[in-house]
């Protein structure tokens, strides 16, 4: 039995148990006190006639004295019975109206429409652990990419939040403790269907724990984790964790990429943005000094960075102890270390920040950051800027404030997850990309830029299977030769062009970039394309639909019923000749 | 000695002979069934099936099913003795007394089946 059904049954006994009571003893009564009837004759009322009675009368209906007027024997008893019986009926209606409003009702009610929520899920769905700025941004892309999503977090204010959100497919939220296995597997982790848990809370420890959980529990299931410090990360892969993301490597790594070829950075950035954004710029990034405001977990890998670029930097932070240790790390260095919170113009000055190429502002603080980047550009305007946000309600202030690159954890996490799960096969191309000449990118960025609009495309993979691309499947199989041309073709009308590029075709473990127009696809290919979002509507169209297909290929809209091919005249053998 | 387990325990058997009181008798005799009785049994179920709601445990779930069972028995019994005497013209006959009691003895049944859970129950508890 539902707890909810459950604890109200067990709250009602006491009312009911006096309603009955009540009303039995008063129909009781009137069937035994006599009355008397039209003619004067002594008359008894029978069950029937005082349960009627009596019903109207408790529920203060009150249809009055029938059948026969009463005798004041009667009257007394009648006088009684309204006493207690109104009073009976009332208390039970508000032993109900405040059984609903208690706490432990409510959260009984809400446990069990999670329950049921989570019951009516029938596709793999991810659990993801935290709805904070992170969760939101990941359950947003995931939710309206037709990905289910399950959320636990232990604020109430979080769930709120997800309930009041509109997503493509309801995402079911529960309000409990992911650390505590029994909760984490109420909210999913033992259902079928779970395909992953994605521990996303801004507490290191908690995600460790989620991780431990999973993989004791159910090993089967892949864990993705965020993590902000290395011991934790380190600790997390020692037991197989499948995905262990650490924002501050991750930029870090965009932010080398970006150092070493800036086409590189932007194709990055293009590829694995939100779709339909404005596309960023392109970024040149100048050899010269550099200014470092907060060493912290930013700050020091982005001196790594900077440094392994052979570049001059001054490094300026609030707290001693930090400058001793870097001291004492790198004797050897001619950096300045200046104490300071790198927001007012004396240290700024002082840093060089008048004959400077690029600022990091990368504390913790975003009214400091945003202060160091305003003060900086005061005196230098050509400035690159890379600005650490750490609070998503601020993201205007950074847009406004011209910084090129803005580092936002929460953000850098959510897109990489995103992509982890969405499109693996993106991963994989950008890793290829990074072992790519610059020239090969230069060209694969004009060619992307010639294709798509200035909107950020979206990026999807399809697979040439039976249960994804069935048209295709059938087709191949029967030996029809398919290249990327035919393909590419608009399945409405064909001279129209679709907004849509190939970046590569996955083949038993070998990944062929940049496939020709003339490439020829064979079956369980997984091929990586970039583009609109209609492109996207089109080329899947074409690979589930046959009549799609053939039109693209042959150009013909050949009947399929027996009617239509009788007309026509294409019998079935001449049809396969057409394909 | 659980006082809870009394009260609860009374009215299980109180409906169970009652009920037992009501239908014994010839079938056919309206004489040997009284009103009253079946009113009361009416009553003392419905009380009984209150106090078994709220159980999660199967043997509870089985004693609100007999208690449930007995119920639309008797008030189906009921039903057929007021549609009988208010609503038809021929009045109760011995037709009529020999429905109502047969789905009384029904009920019986239901409330034997609710006692011997309860005396299992019972027995199966460790002092």
């Amino acid at each position: 039995m539902n707890p909810a059904t459950s604890l109200i049954l067990r709250q009602m006994r006491a009312p009911l148990i006096v309603i009955i009571t009540v009303f039995s003893i008063a129909t009781l009564g009137m069937v035994v006190i006599p009355g008397v009837d039209a003619q004067g004759q002594p008359w008894h009322m029978d069950f029937f006639h005082a349960l009627y009675f009596v019903s109207f009368t408790a529920t203060t209906i009150g249809f009055g004295e029938i059948p026969y007027p009463l005798t004041d024997a009667q009257r007394i008893w009648v006088l009684i019975t309204i006493f207690f019986s109104v009073i009976g009926w009332f208390y039970a209606l508000s032993k109900i109206v405040s059984l609903i409003q208690t706490p432990i009702f409510k959260r009984a009610v809400i446990h069990s429409n999670f329950k049921r929520s989570l019951n009516q899920i029938n596709q793999k769905f991810y659990l993801v652990c935290g709805y904070g700025e992170t969760g939101q941004d990941l359950v947003e892309g995931l939710a309206n990419k037709e990905s289910r999503c399950v959320v636990i977090d232990n604020n109430h204010n979080a769930i709120e939040t997800l309930e009041v959100q509109n997503y493509l497919s309801y995402v079911p939220g529960l309000e409990a403790d992911a650390q505590v296995p029994s909760q984490l597997e109420y909210a999913g982790l033992s259902h079928k269907l779970c395909s992953g848990v994605i521990a996303i809370t801004n507490s290191d420890q908690c995600n460790l724990k989620i991780a431990i959980i999973s993989k004791l529990l159910h090993p089967g299931i892949p864990v993705i984790c965020r993590t902000e410090h290395n011991d934790y990360e380190e600790n997390m892969q020692s037991f197989n964790t499948d995905h262990t993301i650490n924002p501050f490597d991750t930029f870090a790594h965009t932010f080398a990429m970006a150092m070493k070829s800036s086409a590189l950075y932007l194709l990055n950035d293009w590829l694995t943005g939100v779709p339909d954004t404005v596309l960023s710029d392109p970024i040149v990034f100048k050899k010269g000094h550099w200014v470092l405001c907060g060493y912290g977990r930013l700050g020091k890998r982005i001196y790594q960075t900077l440094k392994n670029q052979g570049l001059s930097v001054t490094i300026i932070d609030t707290i001693p102890a930090l400058r001793d240790h870097f001291i004492m790390n790198n004797s050897d260095d001619e950096t300045k270390f200046i104490i300071g919170t790198g927001t007012d113009a004396k240290t700024l000055k002082e840093a060089g920040i008048e004959n400077a190429v690029g600022l990091v502002s990368g504390s913790d603080n975003d009214s400091n950051n945003l202060s160091s980047i305003m003060t900086a550009q005061m005196f230098n305007s050509e400035l690159i800027i890379i600005a650490r946000q750490n609070e998503m309600v601020n993201k205007e202030l950074f847009l406004a404030s011209n910084a090129q690159i803005i580092m936002h954890p929460s953000e850098i996490v959510a897109r990489q997850i995103r992509t982890l799960l969405n499109n693996p096969l993106l991963i994989e191309f950008l890793l290829e990309c990074y072992l790519q000449s610059t020239e090969w990118i230069n060209i694969t960025i004009s060619l992307l830029s010639g294709t798509i609009s200035e909107l950020t495309p979206h990026c999807w993979t399809s697979i040439l299977n039976e249960e994804e691309s069935p048209a295709m499947h059938s087709a191949l199989s029967k030996g029809r030769k398919i290249t990327i041309k035919h393909i590419l073709k608009n399945p409405l009308q064909r001279h129209k062009k679709i907004y849509c590029m190939p970046l590569m075709v996955r083949r038993n473990n070998n990944n062929f970039l940049l496939p020709e127009k003339d490439f020829q696809l064979i079956q369980n290919d997984e091929i990586l394309f970039c583009g609109s979002s209609q492109a996207e509507h089109h080329i899947s169209h074409c690979m589930r639909d046959i009549h799609a297909l053939n039109y693209v290929m042959s150009f013909k809209d050949a009947p399929d019923s027996l009617l239509g091919r009788y007309i026509t005249g294409t019998t079935k053998h001449k049809r396969r000749n057409n394909d | 000695m659980n006082l809870e387990k009394v009260i609860f325990s009374f009215f299980m058997i109180l409906a169970l002979t009652l009920n037992f009181g009501f239908f014994y008798g010839d079938v056919h005799n309206p004489d040997h069934h009284n009103v009253y009785e079946l009113y009361a049994v009416i009553v003392i179920n419905l009380i009984a099936t209150i106090m078994k709601f709220g159980d999660r445990s199967q043997l509870g779930a089985m004693l609100l099913a007999t208690s449930l069972v007995a119920n639309v028995q008797l008030i189906s019994a009921a039903v057929v003795w007021a549609v009988a005497e208010h609503v038809q013209a021929a009045g109760v006959t011995e037709a009529t007394i020999a429905t109502i009691v047969s789905l009384s003895g029904g009920a019986v049944l239901a409330n034997i089946i609710s006692v011997v859970i309860l005396v299992l129950e019972a027995s199966m508890l460790r002092h």
